[in-house]
């Protein structure tokens, strides 16, 4: 380096940096040290800045400068040893010791000298592709390192969002699935609207060599992940990691903000806030609000989002994949809990508790009278309702179709025309149209002896279907038959069904 | 072996304490010129052991570069794909130098094909691409071969059709065998290797 | 106080050095009946490759070091070759973390115990150790087809607790003291530690033209390398040597690791 005799030709700090460059490397082919990157005197003036990384689920303070800055990031590989689930523990890859990994903020045109450093004690190489890089790989094959070694690369953050990071060594899936991931927001440089309460979620999907929760030590289990069958699917790293002591909080009249994001390797996220609607979603971890008013936003494998609530009530507010076997079987669940003063316009709790039996409720007693009122009461209101009573008979002729073709049709045949002679017709049938009560007659009880239908007569015994079919189901099949293939009538109630079966 | 070894420690120690030993004695009575006594920087290439022979079949060993900078390349003679790039920006790279620096720096190629680049497949290899006879074209057992590229960063594996995979890497060394600069690739880089290499030329020896 | 207790703690280390040291240069050291074991002959398909590679590799019988070289042999070698010493490797050929777990430059101190396997050691000193020895390491290919072998039968793979044993180990962070070589169980062929202990230095490990960007490298950088093609993968699901493929392919020849040692190999008829 000191060997390299000045040139009048090279300006002076060109000279320093293609000393610098010249310097023996022990390069690696194309994977090699290529040195470190002659930075232009603007970017070289910027001021120099450590960044300050956050442990799940908390989150680095907001930038407050508004200009760039040369931004210094360290971040370490560890393989840990640590708790998965009660009485379980599991061998855990890390970006900082945790999973996910730390969590990196820094703003848009900010240039990043990116420090790797896999700890002696790693059993393997590891690297980082970081998703807010643009550069072949995000950075993976400049930081692919040895146990034991550091790395150092060099991007500038040119798009503002919410980025995952990942390792990208072979086998891929296995490091993703080891906890390898984490957050890294470029926030735009007008910063992010303020927030109250900002936190720091990533799921996950893990395989394990054992039952969930099945004690001992656990390790990754390649067979289950190929297959996709995770025995865990978290948030942050390990059951119960957002719940009890460890859950969110927040007060009422607070602004929340989560930072969600999704390591896989293999699941997209329903992220879901039990009894809470995302006010503001940026959709897909983008630099703008995209959405509001969002119930469950999908976030997916190796994808983020942000969203913002004020939570309006007091209370326990459960954080799940909605895709439920994973938060009921998986350990997908998290907690927000908000404190505070209640407001039971927005939410009252639960006013009443009585008993309700349905229609096994006995005549006659308050439950049953509770429950005709009711019924009257919804009778009324559709009777009273052209457009509801319309919308009434259509489900009614949808759900006696369904009847039908499981109890009629083998006779009466789907199309409604019977076998001439020996099962009538129900199309067009001016026996079946004339009597209403006798219509349900026949179901409820059957039939025997001669009749005549549109001028033949039959002679055949119909069994009775009043064992089999309940009074709805009854009066369903009657408006679907006297509802098709030409019939027209008014729907069936169960009222009159109860009173010709009272009979 | 052993015995050869402990010869070889005895003899550096008494030479050229307290530096790493930079020839076998063994071998020290048959090469000229010997190498300085100064001690080599402890990045000199020039510490590896590694034999190699020349196209004209003599002896040769990597610390006999040492005093002058060096354009190194490794391939072998029946490449098809890069090695002939390779071997043009080798001339490109030496014609964007002034003028009278060109012949300062010598221009090594050693083969990774150490079965069918003999000495004298080398030597037609020379002919028929009419080489510059001040070039050094090498040949090597295997193990040299593969510590060099070791000490280089070039990977290389022999594939099933007796063809070579392996790095494109053109290293410029300097005076004492140190790597100042190395191009990757096929494309681009020859303006940044002309002027490490220039800067190299500029060096005396020894007088930083 | 504590330069005080550094002092004394010096003494038996020293003498542990020069036990070690006279152990080794006794010749073939403590392996006793197991020295070398015998691979046969046999055929290494590699995991991933280039369409342009073989898809299988057929390896000739040969001999391969039963155990892992431990610190007191890498110890011996040291004192009989001083160039190769802590304080006077070359940085060609050595980088910081060469021997680092050692209390100095021959003394191994309590994170290297005489029969842990040596660590910390660069390709290129495990080629000196190796060629010192008059033997050579071994091929990758070589080293694959010996470590493919089971507890009981010559694939591994389909035994259950050779897997379980395998994969547990590749999920466990290294200590910071190594086990005994001698605790390793040995396979088939009375090799000891193959899996299980460190990983090991094979001759060629810089073979994989790759990139360190493992999912770029199904297409090749015609710029970047000349010859070869898409690196296939013949077994995506044999996760185990993607790990050993990802490990070589980020070792440069003059670094170590905390968990990289190495054993010796030889031709079955010395020529």
């Amino acid at each position: 380096m000191n060997s390299i005799r000045p040139s009048s030709r090279l300006p002076g700090l060109l000279l320093a940096a293609l000393a610098l460059a010249a310097a023996p490397a022990f390069a690696e082919g194309p994977s090699a040290v290529v040195g470190p990157v002659h930075l232009p005197p603007d970017v070289a003036a910027l001021p120099v800045e450590q960044a300050v990384l956050a442990s799940p689920p908390h989150v680095p303070p907001p930038i407050t400068r508004r200009t760039p800055a040369r931004v210094v990031v360290n971040l370490e590989v560890k393989e840990v040893t640590k708790r998965i689930a009660d009485g379980t523990e599991y061998t855990f890859w890390t970006y900082g010791g945790t999973v996910p990994g730390s969590f990196i903020r820094i703003r848009a045109g900010d240039v990043v000298e990116f420090h790797l450093n896999n700890h002696p004690s790693s059993k393997l190489p590891h690297n980082i592709d970081l998703h807010a890089v643009t550069g072949a790989g995000g950075g993976a094959a400049s930081t692919f390192t040895a146990p034991g070694h550091s790395s150092q690369f060099t991007f500038k953050a040119l798009n503002p969002g919410l980025y995952v990071y990942h390792c990208a060594t072979a086998p891929v899936p296995m490091h993703i699935g080891n906890g390898m991931y984490g957050l890294i927001l470029v926030e735009p440089e007008e910063g992010l609207p303020p927030a109250d309460k900002e936190y720091y979620v990533m799921q996950g999907d893990f395989y394990a060599n054992g039952a969930y929760a099945g004690g001992g030590l656990q390790t990754f289990d390649t067979p289950k992940s190929i297959d996709e069958h995770p025995t865990y699917v978290l948030f942050n790293g390990a059951v119960g990691s957002l719940v009890g002591d460890n859950a969110l909080t927040a007060e009422v009249g607070q602004r929340v903000r989560l930072f969600f994001g999704v390591g896989g390797p293999n699941l997209t996220s329903s992220f879901h806030v039990i009894g809470e609607i995302f006010d503001k979603v940026w959709l897909e971890g983008g630099n703008r609000v995209a959405q509001e008013n969002v119930q469950t936003t999908l976030v997916p494998a190796g994808g983020s989002t942000i969203v913002d609530f004020k939570v309006e009530v007091p209370g326990t507010f459960i954080l799940v994949d909605h895709s439920l076997s994973r938060a009921f079987n998986k350990g997908a669940i998290g907690m927000l809990k908000v404190s505070g003063a209640a407001d039971r316009v927005v939410y009252s709790g639960k006013e009443v508790d009585a008993v309700y039996l349905g229609s096994a409720a006995e005549a006659g007693s308050v439950a049953a009278k509770r429950q005709d009122e009711l019924e009257q009461k919804i009778a009324a209101e559709i009777k009273a309702n052209p457009a509801i009573a319309g919308l009434a008979k259509e489900v009614r002729i949808e759900k006696g179709k369904q009847v039908y073709m499981q109890n009629c049709f083998a006779c009466h045949l789907p199309s409604g025309e019977g076998m001439a002679g020996v099962f009538p017709p129900l199309a067009k049938s001016d026996f079946l149209q004339a009597d209403r009560e006798r219509a349900i007659r026949i179901v409820l009880k059957g039939l025997s002896g001669p009749v005549t239908v549109n001028g033949q007569t039959y002679n055949g015994v119909m069994p009775p279907q009043g064992e089999v079919l309940n009074p709805e189901q009854i009066a369903d099949v009657l408006t679907y038959v006297t509802n098709s293939w030409g019939n027209s009538a008014e729907p069936f109630t169960v009222d009159e069904v109860r009173k010709v079966k009272g009979e | 072996m052993k015995t050869r070894l402990l010869v070889v420690h005895l003899v550096a120690a008494a030479l050229l304490l307290p530096a790493a030993p930079l020839l076998r004695a063994a071998d020290a009575c048959c090469h000229a010129p010997l190498a300085p006594a100064a001690p080599l920087p402890a990045a000199s290439l020039y510490q590896a052991e590694a034999d190699f022979t020349t196209d004209a079949g003599a002896g040769f060993r990597l610390a006999e570069l040492r005093g002058r900078p060096v354009v190194l390349a490794m391939f072998f003679a029946s490449c098809t794909y890069a090695c002939p790039t390779t071997i043009g920006d080798i001339l490109r790279i030496r014609e964007k130098l002034p003028a009278g620096l060109r012949d300062e720096a010598r221009v090594v190629m050693v083969t990774f094909d150490v079965e069918r680049d003999t000495p004298a497949a080398l030597r037609d290899f020379r002919e028929s691409r009419a080489l510059p006879e001040d070039w050094v074209l090498l040949h090597g057992s295997a193990d040299s071969v593969r510590e060099l590229a070791a000490l280089l960063g070039v990977k290389f594996k022999r594939e099933a059709d007796g063809q070579f995979a392996h790095s494109n890497l053109v290293t410029i060394l300097s005076r004492e065998g140190e790597i100042v600069h190395q191009r990757a690739g096929l494309s681009g880089g020859l303006a940044e290797a002309a002027a490490a290499l220039e800067s190299a030329i500029g060096v005396e020896a020894g007088k930083p | 106080m504590s330069r005080l207790r550094c002092a004394f703690l010096r003494l038996p280390r020293l003498l542990l050095a020069l036990i070690g040291a006279a152990l080794a240069a006794g010749g073939a050291a403590p392996r006793g009946g197991e020295a070398m074991a015998t691979i046969p002959a046999g055929v290494y398909r590699p995991v991933s490759r280039a369409t342009t590679d073989p898809e299988t590799v057929a390896v000739a019988a040969f001999r391969l070091d039963a155990l892992p070289v431990t610190n007191a042999e890498f110890l011996a070698f040291v004192v009989a070759h001083p160039r190769w010493r802590r304080s006077r490797v070359s940085p060609l050929f050595a980088d910081e973390t060469y021997l680092r777990h050692w209390a100095g430059d021959t003394e191994l101190g309590p994170l290297a115990p005489p029969d842990a396997p040596v660590v910390n050691v660069s390709w290129f000193a495990a080629r000196a150790y190796a060629r010192a020895e008059g033997r050579r390491l071994p091929l990758l290919a070589e080293w694959e087809l010996a470590a493919a072998a089971g507890y009981a039968t010559p694939r591994g793979r389909d035994e259950p607790d050779f897997n379980r044993d395998l994969y547990a180990w590749l999920a466990r962070p290294t200590p910071d003291v190594l086990p005994a070589v001698s605790s390793a169980r040995p396979n088939i062929h009375g090799a000891r530690g193959l899996h299980g202990l460190v990983w090991e230095w094979v001759d060629d490990f810089d073979t994989a033209m790759v990139t360190g960007e493992s999912r770029a490298d199904a297409a090749r950088d015609q710029n970047l390398f000349c010859g070869g093609a898409a690196a296939a993968a013949s077994d995506p699901g044999d996760y185990a040597a993607f790990m050993r493929q990802a490990l070589r392919s980020s070792l440069k020849a003059r670094q170590g690791t905390a968990s990289l040692g190495f054993r010796c190999a030889a031709d079955l008829s010395p020529p």
